[in-house]
């Protein structure tokens, strides 16, 4: 494995740059270190989960319930942190990340068993996830308020502070976590027989059953995988807007599956890259934060982000297409 | 029971010689035998507000007046509630409706059966209604927005405005008003833009769109949300220790009080769900005892003691301010 930045890769860094520099030429004020730090602190959720997403991806399957489980895990975590009476924003990573990560385990047991498409499976299992949640839990809501004030210190919490000339700019401990995962995804994937595995099943399942794979196990731990990951990204949104609603996050599920497929991941399986995931939620991002900056107003929101997504991906579908037009031994001219 | 037999007989004697020398009041004579009953959306500490306001009146009046809460936010359940008391032939029901004309058919049942239909927050089907009770009329609402962000700005400076959604009608009545407000009053004040910006009803947006505004426009010194989350500006002020920007929010006490009592929002503003409840279901108790609602009538609770009554509408003006000093005696 080497760190060579594939085609694709480099045209997205160029498509960020072009971007980048086309905004700064209209508002100067963008090419600030400021800009950076914010984007990293508001991406930070996403990033986590579209890693959970791409080993997801890569198995041939889909998930969109990781919002739903992100927002569950972290709400029913609260909720028992406030009965017990516990308060360390340590405690609640922890319970957030065990109860997503059942979820996780039962949207494999579901794809495997069921042998239905995972996007109708998880489509239904986001919705039973609230549900149960809002019966049996509840459906309060938890403003700063009344949270343990760890909460939304943590979130706010900063490696370390400049002192800009209108106002301070710090960098947020969220990067640490963004980068274990990155990490740990990448070494899962790269390194292990785990992920050889995953990537197989999402190739070819009977060859990969034939070669030995176990796709039942390879599943409970991908969507366990995606689980864990959303359960630590739900408690880092929620320590960062310091509420706990019991209907946000859900309905953002696919701005990151986007993010994924423009960063190159396939949706057929088998094929996708860390760093073109990355890039894809960056590139997501780094749309919806500088609208203010090109002087646009409120109602141009989902136009302009809709016109961008659009491009990028006819621009990485069409690359795609030349690459695999050269592997062709002929080529049928259509009429 | 028996006790309850007892008097139920009596208010049916009570009832039958009225009837008999026939005085206006063809039923319900007595007031304990009036039944209204308040749907609200759902179980919040709003909610839970508002239930006190009626528990209060039912002290005050003796007449039985209840709440019912639907399970979750979903117009179905408010629907079939309704349908239950209209079988119990209640006198009067009162709605805070979560989808006011998913609601049209179900209230037009009631008041074939001779119910009374009273809303609150939803004057667009007041048509529809015997009235619709509203807390303030919207422009006076959004008015105070200007008078408090001017204020707080001392009158100059660059601002900007927050709405939940441009499709929000309510905000964007109070985003108009404010904005008026402070052109006719504050004129050298200046709006950064031309539409409000959406914070989605949303703690994170309304935090990143702060940030990059604070980026964008260095020089800006105040904003005002018409959504609750004007909290996550007041958060984003903080982080970036902009403590010379100003905010002016719509408040609750359960997410906005850390931020007023720093100073971080300057006033919050609201209106109490319970007086807001009690006068809602006082007028449904006025057009059950056939005395009906008009401009001047006193609904009893501060703000609603003297409505103004325009199109099936009454209107009352109960703006809640919230301060640093008065935020720790609200809890909703």
């Amino acid at each position: 494995m080497s760190f060579k930045i594939a085609r694709s890769e480099g045209i997205l860094l160029a498509i960020i740059a072009a971007y980048c520099a086309a905004v700064a030429v209209i508002n100067p004020a963008f090419l600030n270190i400021d800009t950076l730090f914010d984007l990293i602190r508001t991406s930070s959720r996403d990033l986590i989960l579209v890693m959970g997403l791409l080993l997801i991806m890569l198995s041939g399957g889909i998930d969109i319930s990781f919002m739903a489980m992100a927002l569950v895990g972290s709400y029913c975590a609260t909720w028992l942190m406030m009965k017990i009476g516990w308060q360390s924003a340590a405690v609640l990573i922890p319970c957030a990340m065990l109860i997503s990560t059942i979820m996780g385990l039962c949207n494999a047991c579901l794809v495997s068993w069921l042998k239905l498409p995972a996007f109708i499976i998880t489509l239904g299992t986001m919705n039973l996830f609230h549900g149960l949640m809002a019966t049996l839990v509840g459906t309060r809501t938890f403003g700063g308020g009344i949270l343990p004030p760890s909460f939304s210190a943590f979130g706010s919490a900063t490696l370390f502070e400049i002192e800009g000339e209108y106002g301070a700019v710090g960098l947020t401990v969220s990067i640490i976590p963004v980068i274990i995962v990155v990490v740990l995804t990448w070494f899962i994937i790269y390194k292990t027989m785990l992920g050889r595995g995953i990537v197989a099943i999402g190739n070819d399942e009977n060859s990969a059953i034939r070669l030995g794979f176990k796709p039942l196990y390879l599943r409970l731990f991908a969507y366990g995988y995606i689980g864990a990951l959303a359960g630590l990204a739900g408690s880092i949104y929620i320590c960062q807007v310091n509420a706990v609603y019991p209907d946000k996050m859900i309905g953002e599920e696919l701005m990151v599956v986007a993010g994924a497929v423009i960063g190159g991941t396939s949706i057929s399986g088998g094929k996708g890259k860390i760093f073109g995931a990355i890039l894809g939620v960056i590139i997501i991002y780094l749309l919806k934060s500088t609208l203010i900056f090109l002087g646009l107003s409120a109602s141009w929101n989902n136009f302009f982000v809709g016109i961008i997504l659009v491009l990028s991906l006819s621009f990485t579908a069409w690359q795609e297409k030349v690459r695999n037009d050269r592997h062709l031994l002929f080529k049928v001219e259509s009429r | 029971m028996k006790n309850t037999l007892v008097k139920s007989v009596c208010a049916c004697a009570v009832a039958l010689s009225t009837a008999a020398v026939g005085t206006t009041a063809a039923y319900a004579a007595e007031d304990s035998d009036i039944t209204v009953v308040m749907i609200v959306k759902q179980s919040d500490p709003w909610f839970d507000d508002m239930t006190l306001g009626i528990e209060k009146l039912k002290e005050d009046l003796g007449i039985n007046v209840y709440v019912q809460t639907p399970v979750s936010g979903d117009p179905s359940q408010q629907i079939s509630i309704m349908e239950n008391l209209i079988s119990q032939k209640v006198d009067a029901i009162c709605v805070v409706p979560n989808d006011p004309r998913a609601l049209i058919p179900t209230i037009k049942k009631a008041r074939e059966a001779g119910i009374k239909v009273v809303t609150h927050e939803a004057p667009d089907i007041a048509d529809s209604v015997d009235l619709d009770v509203e807390a303030f009329r919207n422009e006076d609402f959004g008015k105070l927005y200007g008078d408090f962000l001017g204020e707080a700005m001392g009158g100059s400076g660059q601002y900007a405005g927050f709405v939940g959604g441009l499709t929000m009608t309510t905000h964007m009545a109070w985003y108009n008003a404010a904005v008026e407000q402070i052109k006719a009053k504050y004129p050298d004040m200046e709006n950064i833009s031309a539409e409000p910006y959406e914070d989605k009803n949303s703690l994170d947006q309304a935090y990143s769109r702060t940030v990059e505004i604070l980026k964008a426009y260095p020089k800006i010194k105040g904003f005002f949300d018409c959504s609750v989350h004007g909290s996550a500006i007041a958060q984003a002020l903080k982080d970036k220790k902009r403590t010379d920007v100003k905010v002016v929010s719509l408040a609750m006490p359960s997410t906005s009080a850390n931020y007023l009592k720093d100073g971080s929002i300057y006033k919050g503003l609201a209106w109490r769900p319970a007086d807001a409840g009690y006068a809602t279901a006082y007028a449904a108790y006025l057009l059950v005892k056939g005395d009906g609602v008009a401009s001047g009538t006193d609904l009893k609770a501060p703000g609603y003691e003297k409505v103004e009554v325009d199109n099936g509408i009454a209107y009352g003006y109960a703006p809640l301010v919230f301060t640093a000093d008065n935020i720790s005696d609200y809890n909703y």
